[in-house]
């Protein structure tokens, strides 16, 4: 396992060099630069502002001192929001989008693994067909539509909880964290039942019924173990995701999270805030594709790692 | 005797026998509290957009200046009306030739830590933002003073800046050229004082909270010249993108006053929100620009005449906009001082002008069987997007011309419009960054960057150039003739005048329209 372990984590230097490499160029193909806008600027104060910010040195000049800071964990200032760094604007929104996605994540734990059970216990029953359907509605239904559905009700109608704006208050996180569970909620529910089905119709689940085990035990003890194991795969990718916010979630309820840097720092030209951005979501993809295989061989005693455990 | 029995009150809370159930309803009770929580005397405002930055040399969004409008005062200030009064100046005196300025420093003038605003700190803001090494992008509005131009390219040395503190109090500033406009330039942020380093403010608040993406939160400053003059003890200015989203909020009351409205919804909103909702003219133009350069409108006044009259700005304005949006046939917004107070416009009929506009098509070459061909560019926007696709339709329905409406975004848009290679016709437009037509004529002089049209006239200029060294009314004589030369060229189609769109709740009061929509939250207060 630490073999295992190691090799991964040495594999994911050149993938994060490769990604950086990829952004850093790429980004400075799109046409446009960072300090354009409807007020074209004198040439001698764009020549001020490209000295400035190191824009008038070749590219690959550009590139080496960027690589350069970056293994100095420095990743330059803002060319946009131009009060911060991009580690400033990264520290500031991280731990908001990470709060709100790992209550998002928990919450979509935490009622999608039971109904999605629920649901393959009653196969082909009402139950069943409800619990699916609703699940369907609910992976259909955008953000962009249930955000503001739910504004509408709760803040303006019932008047109940804040349309928007941020405080890490219970008041503030209900809405955006419902918004981002519901979809999360409506997969896991469909990944869980399918999978559920798929156990409970093999021979070690027919066994242990034969021994006369209840079924409770059965369906918690024997089956739901295996059964998650889609839903592990299903969990990495979308944990980075998540986690690293949502632009359309963020945007409606005016979060502070690091979700809607993708999108304005690319429209922007922001070159550093969007390669700072992309690297931490690498790294967090590399990060819980790793822990999504070392839960695999927790949850799955077949799966080893290390080549000597390999069984027949 | 009468003996009283006192019966213990019991409260509904005391009914609730369960603990769990108590848990919650406190919980509820918390959650509650928490959502309707108020702080008293904080006004709170949408901002619009993050601002660029709060540096008074490198901000130059619009929601950038009204912050910094708060934070600081420069020599010249803003009334409720956005009419100039003195600032950190208590009055200033100008020489006979019109050139040299000089300020008395109010001697109540402090810093938020209570320091006296000297003339020196002056001068000390002004050296930075001409220092290339700031990289101040406002820097070109201080080209009107000596030397200025020079240093900031980096030709001269920050001594030869035609502004000095005579003494601690009083404040010199040297022109190249009489400008009418400069008390109004000095209300720009890039004019204001600095005291070394940006956490002093000048101005009737200073900054408490700043999270990017979310708001920024400023107190009163106690030390500031009028501080008694201050009815709120708080301001709080929300970043919000999104005109709904900000509605929304609005509508759950956690705005008092909103930066705009959503595009299109304007008789609902007058329905809900009554005499709330403010609109109100505003200097501000927006027009098409053809590119004078390329084929087909090099030379082709005919067409670009057809074009402009085969557009109904009426039906434009008020069908398709809807957003309050005034027709436009000029380019100086009316109201703009030596301006009529509204646009004369076009005294012919929609029917005449459109009749009008095909013979001109005709005259120009183009008919049915060879109909013009030409691309409409725009930058992504719900409001451009419905202009476009109304004026291309407009121009197929009276002319027959065929129209390839480019939605681009927005750096490639302005890229493209920049460099004017492969534009035809593009949108454009102009906010007044001062009270002044030169401000908007300025657009089309031949060197300047912001002539997307790339017209070059000579006539032009020479009127432009004449109306920079006079002054009083021939000045704005001469400017009223630069304007009517080039509408007359149709080197733009002026289509609509910006207004400003609030929503303004009732218990704010002190809150004005007016043209320039600049609201300096010191005129504002809560019932």
């Amino acid at each position: 396992m630490l073999n295992f372990s190691l090799k991964r984590l040495a594999s994911a230097v050149p993938t994060l060099f490769l990604l950086i490499t990829f952004a850093f160029f790429l980004i400075r193909i799109a046409p446009g630069g960072p300090f354009d806008s409807e007020r074209a600027l004198p040439p001698e104060i764009e020549a001020n502002l490209a000295a400035k910010y190191h824009l008038d040195e070749p590219l690959l000049f550009q590139y080496g001192r960027y690589l350069w800071q970056i293994v100095r964990l420095d990743f330059g200032p803002s060319f946009h929001y131009l009060d911060w760094t991009v580690n400033d604007l990264i520290a500031q929104g991280a731990p908001v989008s990470f709060t709100l996605g790992a209550l998002a994540l928990i919450l979509a734990l935490l009622i999608g693994i039971p109904i999605g059970a629920w649901a393959a216990f009653r196969q082909n029953r009402p139950a069943d067909y409800s619990v699916m359907s609703i699940a369907m509605i609910g992976i259909s239904v955008p953000n962009f539509v249930m955000a503001p559905l739910l504004i509408l009700l709760f803040a303006i109608i019932l008047g109940w909880l804040p349309a928007g704006g941020w405080e890490f208050t219970p008041s503030r996180m209900v809405l955006p964290v419902v918004t981002l569970a519901l979809p999360m909620i409506a997969y896991i529910a469909r990944i869980t039942r399918g999978s559920m089905i798929e156990v409970l119709h093999s021979s070690f689940i027919r066994t242990a019924r034969a021994k006369g085990m209840p079924e409770k035990d059965v369906l918690i003890h024997h089956a739901l173990k295996p059964a998650l194991l889609p839903v592990i795969s299903y969990l990495g990718p979308a944990a980075a995701a998540i986690l690293t916010g949502s632009v359309v979630v963020e945007r409606i309820f005016t979060i502070p999270g690091i979700g809607s840097y993708f999108v304005q720092g690319a429209l922007n030209r922001d070159y550093t805030l969007v390669m700072g951005v992309v690297i931490l979501y690498g790294i967090l993809i590399i990060l819980f594709n790793f822990l999504v295989d070392l839960l695999y061989a927790w949850l799955d005693p077949r799966i080893r790692y290390d080549d000597a455990e390999i069984g027949p | 005797m009468q003996t009283a029995t006192i019966r213990p009150v019991q409260l509904p809370f005391d009914c609730i026998r369960s603990n769990l159930a108590r848990a919650g309803l406190l919980l509820v009770l918390l959650l509650w509290s928490l959502a309707c929580q108020a702080d008293d005397n904080t006004l709170h405002r949408g901002l619009g957009p993050e601002p660029d930055a709060l540096d008074i040399h490198l901000a130059q969004s619009l929601s950038a200046l009204n912050v910094l409008r708060d934070l600081h005062e420069g020599l010249v200030s803003f009334n409720a009306r956005a009419e100039l009064i003195p600032g950190a100046a208590r009055g200033w005196t100008i020489s006979d030739d019109g050139r040299t300025w000089t300020f008395e420093l109010d001697d109540s003038a402090r810093w938020s830590d209570g320091e006296p605003i000297l003339a020196e700190h002056f001068v000390a803001g002004w050296r930075r933002a001409l220092d290339p090494a700031t990289g101040s992008p406002t820097v070109g509005l201080l080209d009107v003073v000596v030397g200025a131009r020079a240093r900031r390219m980096g030709q001269a040395s920050a001594d030869a800046v035609g502004i000095r503190a005579v003494a601690p109090d009083r404040l010199e500033i040297e022109l190249v050229r009489p400008v009418p406009w400069l008390a109004e330039l000095l209300t720009h942020p890039v004019t204001y004082p600095w005291a070394g380093d940006a956490s002093r403010f000048s101005g009737p608040f200073m900054l408490a909270q700043r999270i990017p993406g979310s708001h920024i939160a400023l107190l009163a400053n106690p030390y500031w010249r009028e501080a008694e003059q201050i009815s709120l003890d708080a301001v709080r200015w929300h970043v919000i993108e999104e005109p709904n989203v900000e509605l929304s909020r609005y509508r759950a009351g956690q705005l008092h006053i909103t930066e705009t409205i959503p595009p299109g919804r304007l008789a609902w909103l007058r329905e809900l929100f009554g005499d709330e909702l403010r609109i109100a003219p505003y200097l501000g133009s927006f027009f098409l620009v053809f590119n004078h350069q390329r084929e087909p409108f090099a030379d082709n006044l005919a067409l670009r005449q057809a074009l402009s009259l085969a557009i109904d700005r009426e039906l434009l304005t008020e069908r398709v906009l809807g957003a309050g949006e005034v027709p436009a046939w000029q380019l100086v917004p009316p109201g703009m001082p030596g301006w009529p107070k509204t646009d004369p416009g076009d005294p012919r009929s929609q029917a005449e002008r459109i009749a009008e506009a095909q013979r001109l098509y005709r005259q120009a070459g183009y008919s049915e069987r060879r109909p013009l061909r030409v691309e409409l560019r725009f930058n992504t926007s719900l409001a451009h997007r419905r202009m476009a696709a109304a004026v291309a339709a407009m121009w197929r329905e009276h002319l027959g011309v065929q129209t390839r409406q480019v939605n681009e975004e927005w750096k490639v848009f302005v890229a493209n419009r920049r460099q004017g290679r492969i534009t035809e016709i593009v949108r454009g437009g102009w906010i007044a960054d001062w009270r002044d037509a030169a401000n908007f004529l300025q657009l089309f002089e031949s060197d300047s960057p912001l002539n997307y049209s790339f017209w070059h006239d000579a006539e032009f200029d020479r009127l432009m150039t004449q109306a920079g060294s006079a002054s009083g009314e021939q000045r704005l004589e001469l400017l009223r003739q630069a304007e009517q030369r080039m509408l007359e060229q149709q080197v733009i189609i002026p289509l609509y005048y910006y207004v400003s769109r609030h929503l303004v709740h009732a218990d704010v009061e002190g809150f004005e329209d007016n043209l320039m929509d600049i609201h300096l939250s010191r005129w504002l207060s809560l019932r």
